[in-house]
């Protein structure tokens, strides 16, 4: 990297606490667990929908009992809000972020979803149409597209920015990514910034097997074993994804904030670009991919060299992987930095995506180790990839990570973090 | 009042707007209960899907101060008696 190209970096931001809900682990331990070992979450579910040929399609769910989160509102709560709300207090809390340590009117809240509420707003009008029950009150309030940010930004009392992001499975990497340019810009000190996604409702997961994008799954539905390894990204028999339910949440500060009120720094978030194919609504593009992963490296002070593991999108859809491996290629060059997609194990989890795979990533740089691309016993030797497959790898020197997200409406982003 | 109107009243007010137990008495008054007015109005539609009645729209203004949960629940057995008679259409 020239020392021109440094200058035009901008200056890290720090992750100052984390919290999760997903399917692989609603802590840290029991993710990393799973994370390094490629234990797949991925389990059959039902279904039963006029025009839905197939009995069963592959899911992640989390182990996740929504019921029991308190709303600041007291309206009820979609469970992808629910979700959010825990994933922040864990961040929160793991940060030491308490009343009285920040300025209210600084602290922002940016968050990502793709279609949040949408499952809370099936079932509504599925008891209108179908149990010819009246509408509640808070129909709406509930399955409101900010509902998420507007939770945490009441959980809080931010008094900053508090802005939703959908840009389908790009949403939280967006989020996080404009939560460091509004800290970098000295818009807020801190922010609140992640993802959440839950919509395993009939409806949405009807829409997306009609789209045949998942895994499928129906002649050995009852075989958890090869249920739990049907999603297998840049696999050359790769055959598509399972819908999965997370959220993600992590406190990201300037490191001036971070130092005055003695907050440990977990991870340095150190490079955001987000860009636009302009191609088409649902293929992905390499070279709009390629100048999004080159402009990040830019905007990190990085060489794509420095880069010890990439969190690729890895859909294991035919012509997503194809796409990808050509833009990774285009930028890294052949076999030029370890990939693995965690997709595998934790399911696409849509908006939350970015978010849950961004902390993939910070677990890795935390470890030292590149997680498995689980269930691929090798890369389809034409993508030119060195592709994680077997176990888990240690990485010496492991310093810089990146993860891709590449969104349907051909919205693509990327985050670079570094160890602290 | 009957006390499984209460009951449920109750039930409804800890399990789903997560209130103290002890705090739910029926001398207290749906605005004292620290739910605004959309809360309010979602609380009623609650207590009357799990009841399977309805309070007819002119019999309560759940937004009205001093209304108490007694009285809520002396309008949900007023309702279940007139449904009973098939006087009121049920949610």
């Amino acid at each position: 990297m020239s020392s021109a190209a440094r200058s035009r970096a901008g200056v890290p931001v720090a992750v100052t606490g984390i919290g999760v809900v997903s399917p692989i682990g609603n802590d840290l331990d029991s993710f990393d667990e799973a994370l390094f070992a490629g234990r797949s979450a991925v389990r059959a579910h039902a279904l039963d929908l006029p025009g839905i040929d197939v009995p069963a399609l592959p899911v992640a769910a989390a182990d996740f009992d929504a019921a029991g989160v308190v709303a600041p509102s007291r309206v009820p709560l979609d469970r992808g809000t629910a979700m959010a709300l825990a994933a922040a207090d864990a961040a929160a809390a793991d940060a030491g972020l308490v009343t009285g340590s920040f300025d209210a009117e600084r602290l922002g809240i940016f968050w990502g979803s793709g279609m949040a509420g949408a499952a809370s707003f099936e079932m509504t009008c599925r008891s209108v149409y179908a149990e010819r029950r009246r509408m509640r009150p808070t129909s709406v309030v509930t399955a409101m597209p900010n509902a998420p940010v507007a939770e945490i930004a009441l959980r809080f009392g931010a008094r900053g920015a508090a802005i939703a992001y959908a840009c389908a499975c790009a949403s939280s990497a967006v989020a996080i990514g404009e939560a460091m340019r509004a800290i970098r810009a000295g818009w807020i000190d801190v922010a609140i910034a992640g993802g959440s996604e839950s919509m395993l409702t009939p409806g949405v997961l009807a829409s997306w097997q009609a789209m045949r994008v998942l895994a499928p799954i129906a002649g050995f539905a009852s075989d958890a074993g090869a249920v739990a390894a049907c999603c297998r990204p840049f696999a050359a028999d790769r055959n598509g994804f399972a819908l999965g339910e997370a959220a993600a949440a992590f406190v990201l500060e300037s490191p001036a904030h971070a130092a005055a009120r003695g907050a440990p720094v977990e991870a340095m978030l150190a490079g955001y670009a987000t860009n636009c194919d302009g191609m088409h609504i649902t293929q992905p593009d390499a070279a709009g991919q390629a100048r999004a992963m080159q402009a990040a490296l830019a905007d990190a002070g990085l060489a794509a060299s420095d880069i010890g593991y990439l969190n690729a999108h890895g859909t294991a859809t035919t012509a997503g992987d194809a796409v990808e491996a050509e833009s990774i290629a285009r930028v890294f060059g052949s076999h030029g930095v370890p990939v693995s997609s965690t997709k595998a194990i934790h399911g696409h989890l849509l908006g939350a995506g970015g978010a849950v795979e961004l902390l993939a990533a910070l677990r890795a740089l935390a470890a030292g180790s590149v997680p498995v691309n689980a269930n691929t016993r090798e890369a389809n030797s034409a993508f030119g990839l060195d592709l994680v497959c077997g176990e888990t790898r240690t990485v010496a020197g492991l310093r810089h990570a990146m993860s891709s997200s590449f969104a349907f409406g051909g919205t693509n982003a990327v985050l670079v973090a570094s160890r602290a | 009042m009957n006390p499984s109107t209460f009951d449920a009243i109750a039930a409804v007010l800890t399990e789903q707007f997560h209130l103290e137990a002890g705090s739910i008495r029926p001398d207290v008054a749906l605005d004292q209960l620290g739910l605004d007015s959309l809360a309010l109005m979602e609380f009623v539609f609650a207590v009357e899907d799990r009841l399977g009645i309805r309070i007819p729209e002119d019999r309560l203004d759940p937004r009205q101060a001093g209304v108490t949960l007694e009285q809520l629940a002396l309008l949900l057995d007023e309702a279940s008696g007139a449904k009973a008679s098939g006087d009121v259409v049920s949610s």
